[in-house]
Parts: C-alpha cells; structure tokens; sequence
C-alpha cells in the first residue's frame, strides 16, 4: 500500500480542474435511448429493465405520485451504474462522497414533505401521532416522531454513503492483506482471495440494493405524502 | 398578410384561382426556408447487425490483421505479453490491493458473460421479436379487415346488378292490382245498369197488370149495370123451366 487507504476516496481533479463532473457525467452517458422501434440487444435490455422498475415500483402510487415516476427511475439508475461502475479498478465512486448523496436525498425528501403539507396537511401532520398512543405518552412522543422525520433524509444519505464506502474499504483491505500474505504463506493469501471473490459478489449485490433501498424508501415518503 | 388578401379577393373572382388560395399561407410561409442541409439522418441509416469482431473481448481484429503481415500469428501476442512484463518489472504498474481486487471483479465479469452471456442474449432477442411479432399482427388484422370490407364492398355491387328482379316483381304486382280494381269497376257499373233496367221493367209490368184489372173491373161494372130487374127475372124463370126440362131428360134417360 503506496498510499492513503481512503486515497481512492478523494474528489479527483487534474490540475487543479475538478473532473469529478464528467466522472458524475459518465454514468447517465452509458445508457443509451434511441431513436428506433426496435433496438440493439443493450437497448432493449435497458428498457425491458426499466419497465420491470416501474412496474415494480409505481403500482402502489396513485396518479400524484406517479408524476415523480421519471424522478425515482432516473434515481434507481443513476445510483445503480454509479455503484457498479465504482467497482471496477481504479474508479472514482461518486456516491461515496456525503456530499453526493445529501444532494439527492434532502431535495427529494424535502419534496416529498412539502408535497404532503401543502395537500393533504391534516393527515400528514397526523403521521406524528400513530395510532392507539396512551394520552400520557403523547408529547414525548410527538417529539420522537419529529426527530424521526427530520432524521430520514440524514438517514438516506449516510445509509447510502456509509454502505458503499464501507464495500469500497474491505475490498482494499483484503486485497492488501492478499497482497502481503503472497510473499508470507501462499495458502493463506488463496483463502483470503476466495473471501475477496465472495466479498466482490457481495458489492455487487449491495450496489444493486443500495440503489433500490434509496429509491425504495423515497417512493414510501411519496406514498405517504401523496 | 396583404399578400393572403390579394389571394383570397382574386380567389372570390375567379374559382379555378381558389385552389391556389389554399396554398396562401404556405406561400407566405416560404419566404422563411427552414431545413436547407442536406439530409444526414433521414432515412435513419440501418443499424449494423452484429458488431466488430474482438479478441480477448477488448481488442480489435483489425489489430491483428494490421501486424500481421510483419510478426504474424503470435505477434500481438508477444507484443502485450512483452509490454505486461515491461510496466510490472519498471513498476510503471504497481502491484497494490487494487490489483486484486481488479482480478477478482474482471474474472467475476468475465465468468459471468462467458455463462450466461448466450442466454440472456436469446432472452433479448425473444423480447425483441415479440414486439415485431405484436406489430405484425396488428398490421395482419388491419390487412384482413381491409380485405374483408373489400370483399363486402364488391358483393353490394354484384347485388345491385340484380336489382332488376325486384323491379320486375314489383311492376307484375301493380299489374295485377290495376287489373283486380278494372274488373271489379266493371262488374259494379254492370250491376248499376241492370238495376236501373229492372226497375223500368217492373214498373212497366205494373202497369199493364194495373190497366187489365182497370178493364176487368170497368167490364164488369158495366155489365152488371146493363143487367135490368126484369131481365134478371125472365133469365131466371128461363133458367128454372130449362132445369125442369133436363130434370126430365135426366129420369127419362136411365129408363132408356
């Protein structure tokens, strides 16, 4: 290890000139759109698998709601090839910078809130107080239900960030510890990359799930607020 | 605007100019020229169907071919194992935690695509003729039911072909009907006629029996006027002597 272990987690710029734009750029370039009726393979993987999210996930929404249905698939997209991207070497992870991710989840989660309070004020305030509270518990209550809401977009933001990050580290840990039992004991460096193989399946899984589990919970935001 | 005016007067003066007027708008429009490239993109050039062929998922044959003529078959080879080897030992490629992480990831990729790369290709193809298959479809039923109207189209036609059938029916009916309303006219006025006949001749029969009775009464009367009371008397003393007489013949007789 030549450098810093959090060095790949640094905002890339080449002198001086933050490139980290066309990095958050690349993403959303991949994914085509076309012009045909019938396209290529990629293309229609692409929206055979974005048909499959709206279905999945828009269902539970009445019309209001599926206004944001552009907002939320663009979001499961974005931060899906955006975590798959970062897996590969020597790339640069966007959604494992706070900032990225506060960026995403406070506007959204505003959103939703103030689309709730502007609609429908009575049943959102109603949220603060569930249902067959004893009359005592009230206050305290209430306060602990605020707390929790102004938690949620804190919460979507350091989930997201905390995850990936945390997948990004082990992996380098346990590449160099692969890489430092080579020279010690040869066995033992092929056990520690069996478990770097099953650890690489793991990230993959979690950036697939960490992208739907983001979406997910601000769709249930919209649902609420709806 | 003036120029639509103009147009729309001289149409009102003359209808052959009216079709241009349609064309009046379009005609101001035409001094703005949109679109004066040549066309790059339409038709939509068709998209290739498979595409270039690569070795080792990442590099080009036409690579190959390229040093071919010069290192021939093993030359690309060489060359990447010699510049590998090259960048490891000069440590230009360092050999961090990342490496192997790198291997792991492309080996994952590469099991990956290698298993199930022709699967999901099929999978996609299929997607993909199914909605050819839904279009055509639907461009088949439209085809069918084009056809069909056609074809009903064509029988109404044959059909009034035949219309003169049930003129023919329907000029016979009216014949008969005329000739039914003629015959029983006829019949009517015959029956006026002998009516009237009739009762001509029965008040002539009248008549006469009326003027013989007239006669057989006026005789009579007369006759029994002319009749005095002595004539009655002398016929009848006549009348008793001659029945004496042939009371006498009558007794004489059966002693004969």
């Amino acid at each position: 290890m030549n450098e810093n272990l959090f060095a790949s987690f640094v905002t890339p710029t080449m002198m001086g000139l933050p490139i980290v734009i066309l990095i958050i750029m690349l993403p959303p370039m991949l994914l085509t759109s076309s012009k045909r009726l019938i396209s290529n393979r990629f293309h229609s993987f692409q929206q055979w698998l974005i048909k499959l999210i709206i279905k999945q996930m828009m269902l539970i929404h009445s019309p209001k709601g599926r206004t944001w249905s552009l907002m939320l698939v663009s979001l499961i997209m974005f931060i899906g090839s955006t975590n798959l991207l970062g897996l590969l070497p020597h790339t640069f992870t966007p959604t494992t910078q706070l900032s990225t991710n506060l960026c995403m989840a406070i506007p959204l989660w505003a959103g939703a809130v103030i689309l709730g309070f502007r609609h429908k004020l009575k049943a959102s305030l109603a949220h603060f107080l569930p249902q067959g509270t004893p009359i005592s518990l009230i206050p305290m209550l209430i306060i602990i239900e605020t707390i929790s809401l102004f938690i949620q977009p804190m919460a979507l933001a350091v989930r997201l960030t905390a995850n990936i990050t945390a997948g990004h580290l082990l992996i380098h840990l346990i590449g160099g510890a692969t890489l430092v039992l080579t020279s010690i004991s040869p066995p033992t460096a092929t056990i520690t990359f069996i478990i770097l193989a099953l650890l690489t399946i793991l990230e993959f899984a979690v950036a697939l799930i960490q992208a739907y589990v983001f979406t997910l919970l601000v769709s249930l935001y919209l649902h609420d607020n709806t | 605007m003036l120029s639509r005016v103009v147009l729309s007067a001289a149409a009102a003066a003359a209808p052959c100019v009216k079709n241009a007027a349609v064309l009046g708008p379009g005609v101001l429009q035409a001094t703005r020229v949109f679109h004066t490239g040549q066309p790059r993109l339409a038709p939509v050039p068709p998209l290739p169907e498979y595409g270039g062929k690569v070795r080792l998922g990442l590099i080009p044959e036409e690579f190959f071919q390229f040093l071919y003529p010069k290192t021939g078959v093993t030359g690309p080879y060489v060359l990447g194992t010699g510049l590998s080897l090259y960048f490891l030992s000069k440590e230009i490629y360092v050999i961090t935690p990342e490496t192997f992480s790198t291997i792991t990831v492309v080996g994952l990729i590469v099991y990956v695509i290698k298993k199930y790369g022709a699967s999901i290709g099929e999978f996609l193809d299929k997607l993909n003729e199914q909605k050819i298959a839904q279009l055509e479809e639907v461009k088949q039923a439209t085809i069918k039911q084009i056809q069909d109207a056609i074809d009903m189209e064509k029988a109404q036609q044959a059909l009034a072909q035949k219309r003169h059938y049930l003129f023919d029916v329907q000029r016979n009916n009216i014949a008969l009907a005329l000739e039914v309303t003629y015959r029983e006219r006829l019949h009517r006025a015959y029956k006026e006629v002998k009516n009237r006949l009739d009762y001509h001749i029965s008040v002539q029969n009248m008549m006469r029996r009326k003027e013989q009775e007239h006669m057989i009464d006026w005789v009579e009367k007369h006759v029994v006027q002319s009749i005095s009371a002595q004539q009655e008397k002398e016929t009848i003393a006549k009348c008793i002597s001659d029945l004496k007489l042939l009371a006498k013949k009558a007794q004489a007789q059966p002693v004969m």
